[in-house]
């Protein structure tokens, strides 16, 4: 067991528990410590002689505090799997669950509810308003659901400014700051709210190796201190290896569910894959 | 490249209806003169008639050619904003400046001239009409008159003219892309370009204070001199260019403060942020709907102080002013709508805008959805958007419009009783209504289509534009 596991139950017993009822949505978190799963999940593009088919029947679980890489080639539906399971896009056919909640039947509405009360985002660039300064994009989620952080909840993101070091941008403008530092404050707006997920597109997509280690230190920081559970999508060896597991998609379907793994053997792998194609 | 056609529409749409008003208007000319000459009692006004008749025609058609040229620039400048990145791009592999704004131009030209030959047709169909209509009810006797005359070649080349220079005026930021943008995330430059701002801002303060000095050079030597209203009327034109070029100073202290009446929520803050956040484009989207309140509202003052007036001496000496005022009101109408028209131009521009930037900001109105922006809290953001704009417009408007209005009444006025006389300007309430009522709907109008493509667009889909 690791020591994140022991802190993940203490932690949502004090920050789940407070949160507000989501109306439709069951807040119960199943007893399995799933964050989010899908099962026999298609989905296809288009119709006809083009149609694409972009996930193939995919089952899979995240769990509850760990820090998951999705891994696979370019087109592989690395991106289009992490979108469905956000809810931001809708399944061609199969289940999708967060936090235990089947989202293939919620409306836009609750769907955008959802996104905002349990999601968190991190993608690859062009991640903050360009009119608010750094402090108003780690603040908009509250915003959004139109209440003040509590005090609580302010105490937790001002750790956060500090940890990524953000203290003295806060009134920096997106357009004034480097595309690492616009990472973190990705970041510490995605961890703001404690989602029950963070999901991340490519978040060092962008970054120099050394800017992008940074900041993926700062997300498994995140999952191995507080719990975070973080599913991040990438194409780069050194990124997943930060990851607790990792999963390859190759075609649509998963080619392999593996734990820890070092770069070097990710990449191996990695190039087994495209070997096949 | 090919010009896109989509940035382009907004330019023709304004195109046409300054042309449809030109040409109509000289159309109007030609018939009214040919009607008075076929009536045998008309007499003297045979030549006085067209002669005035042609000198208004020729008033509103610069009028309305004023704030089109004035639209048209700013909807070039917005088109460019957005295609900031771009032009940044095509800058980096080596194309030069010139030759992107040249090509800017070139679109101009080609849409003002279609723009203006649709108008030139829609114009005279519509003159024809009336006409025709006029013959009918027999306001009219029968007349000869041929619509295929060649002064309606000026309203035309003058049009065309009018959008070529304005599209050259408004792709003047082209010049300042630096090749460095294509690669930065920012869609609109927030920091504006200091020296030339300041420059222009100094025009500005210069243009102003010149006018004011015109302006109470009027106001003092009305009070014995009539004629000192055409210093005014100068002093008017000469300060007013001013507050147009410095409108980015003007506008968004106002804009603050409307913003903040607009609502406390969540979308009218980000909205009234959204405003205030580049002053550039806000100020190119309310410009030319100042110009058109003030327009209205300055006439309308004038007007009204001056009816009030003769409704004064009517009393005291009806046999001077005997059957004037009917007269004076018809004259007020008919040119109240002709001004209404420049007006319209300049609410076309608003809604232009407003949905041009709109759809620039696609990406980051995907974010927000992404984030959790529900569609009601983006409609809500984009009416109060509008509503703050069109707002900030209404209220810059009609205080200038009362300003100018009451001295251009006090100037022509203030010696008519033969002595010095101070004028109370007077306030017309109905117009005011309108305006009111007009802008109110005018927001309507102009969210009412952005909002609709904003709650269409798919996070994912918006998230993937480049
Ligand atoms: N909107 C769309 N319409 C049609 N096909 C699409 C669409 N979005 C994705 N696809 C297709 O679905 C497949 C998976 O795309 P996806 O973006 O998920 O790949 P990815 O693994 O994220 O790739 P990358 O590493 O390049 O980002 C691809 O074949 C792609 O062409
Ligand atoms: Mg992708």
């Amino acid at each position: 067991m690791r020591v994140s596991d022991r802190f993940d139950s203490a932690f949502s017993a004090v920050s789940w528990g407070r949160l507000p009822n989501f109306g439709c949505m069951a807040s119960h978190t199943p007893a399995d410590g799933v964050v989010a799963d899908v099962s026999d999940l298609v989905k296809r593009y288009g119709a006809g002689a083009t149609a694409v088919t972009a996930l193939d029947e995919i089952t899979l679980e995240l769990r509850r505090g760990e820090f998951t890489a999705i891994m696979g080639p370019s087109g592989s539906g690395k991106s289009t799997l992490m979108h469905i399971m956000a809810g931001l896009d809708a399944a061609s056919s199969g289940t999708v669950r967060l936090g235990g909640v089947d989202i293939t039947a919620l409306d836009d509405g609750d769907l955008t509810e959802l996104r905002r009360r349990r999601v968190g985002f991190v993608f690859q660039s062009f991640n903050l308003l360009p009119i608010l300064d750094v402090l108003g994009n780690v603040l908009l989620p509250f915003e959004l659901d139109g209440r003040k952080p509590s005090a609580e909840e302010r105490a937790w993101i001002d750790r956060l400014i500090d940890q990524l070091g953000l203290r003295n941008r806060l009134d920096h403008r997106p357009s004034q700051l480097s595309g690492g530092q616009q990472q973190r404050v990705a970041i510490a707006r995605a961890l703001a709210t404690r989602p029950e997920i963070v999901f991340a597109d490519e978040p060092t997509g962008n970054l120099d190796s050394r800017t992008g280690r940074e900041v993926l230190g700062l997300l498994s920081d995140a999952s191995r201190q507080h719990g975070q559970s973080i599913a991040m999508v990438t194409h780069d060896p050194v990124a997943a290896s930060f990851a607790d597991r990792i999963l390859f998609l190759a075609d649509g379907r998963i080619v392999r569910d593996s734990g820890r793994l070092q770069p070097e053997e990710i990449a191996t792998f990695m190039l087994s894959i495209e070997a096949q194609r | 490249m090919k010009p896109s056609l989509r940035g382009q529409i907004p330019t023709l749409i304004v195109a046409v209806i300054a042309g449809t008003f030109g040409v109509a208007l000289v159309q109007f000319d030609g018939i009214i003169s040919a009607a008075v000459r076929a009536d045998p009692v008309a007499g003297a006004s045979v030549h006085t008639v067209p002669l005035l008749l042609g000198l208004a025609a020729i008033s509103f058609i610069v009028l309305s050619l004023y704030v089109s040229g004035v639209v048209t620039s700013n909807t070039v400048a917005t088109v460019v904003a957005g295609r900031t990145r771009q032009i940044a791009l095509l800058r980096l592999i080596g194309s030069s400046a010139r030759a992107e704004r040249g090509r800017i131009a070139r679109e101009g030209l080609l849409v003002g001239v279609i723009g203006a030959v649709v108008g030139a047709v829609i114009g005279t169909g519509v003159a024809a009409l009336v006409g025709h209509l006029a013959v009918a009810s027999r306001i009219f006797r029968p007349f000869v008159y041929s619509y295929a005359t060649p002064t309606i070649l000026l309203p035309v080349v003058a049009v065309a003219m009018t959008t070529w220079l304005a599209a050259w005026v408004g792709s003047r930021r082209v010049l300042d892309v630096r090749p460095v943008e294509a690669l930065g995330n920012s869609t609109e430059r927030s920091i504006p370009d200091i020296a030339v701002h300041r420059r222009r801002h100094r025009l500005a303060l210069v243009l102003v204070i010149v006018g004011v000095v015109f302006l109470a050079a009027g106001v003092v030597l009305g009070l014995r001199f009539p004629p000192a209203v055409l210093l005014g009327l100068i002093g008017g034109l000469l300060s007013f260019s001013g507050i147009v070029f410095a409108a980015d100073r003007v506008i968004p202290p106002v804009l603050r403060v409307v913003g903040r009446l607009v609502g406390t929520g969540t979308p009218a803050r980000l909205a009234a942020e959204n405003a205030l956040r580049y002053p550039e484009r806000s100020s190119r989207m309310t410009v030319g709907l100042v110009i058109g309140v003030t327009l209205v509202t300055t006439f309308s003052v004038t007007m009204q102080t001056f009816q009030d007036m003769l409704a004064i001496g009517a009393r005291n000496d009806p046999q001077q002013y005997n059957g004037l005022g009917p007269i004076i009101s018809g004259i007020v109408t008919v040119f109240s709508i002709l001004i209404g028209f420049s007006a319209l131009i300049a609410a076309v521009g608003l809604v232009n805008t407003l949905s041009l930037s709109v759809m620039q900001r696609t990406r980051e109105l995907g974010l927000m959805r992404a984030l959790g922006f529900t569609r009601r809290q983006l409609r809500s953001m984009i009416f109060a958007e509008a509503a703050a704009l069109t707002a900030t417009a209404t209220v810059v408007g009609l205080v200038l419009g009362f300003v100018y209005g009451w001295i251009g009444a006090q100037s022509m006025l203030g010696g008519v009783h033969g002595h010095p006389g101070l004028v109370a300007p007077q306030i017309p309430w109905p117009i005011v209504l309108v305006v009111v009522v007009a802008a109110a709907v005018l927001t309507l109008v102009a969210a009412v289509s952005p909002s609709r493509r904003a709650t269409r667009i798919s996070p994912v889909a918006a998230l993937a534009v480049e």
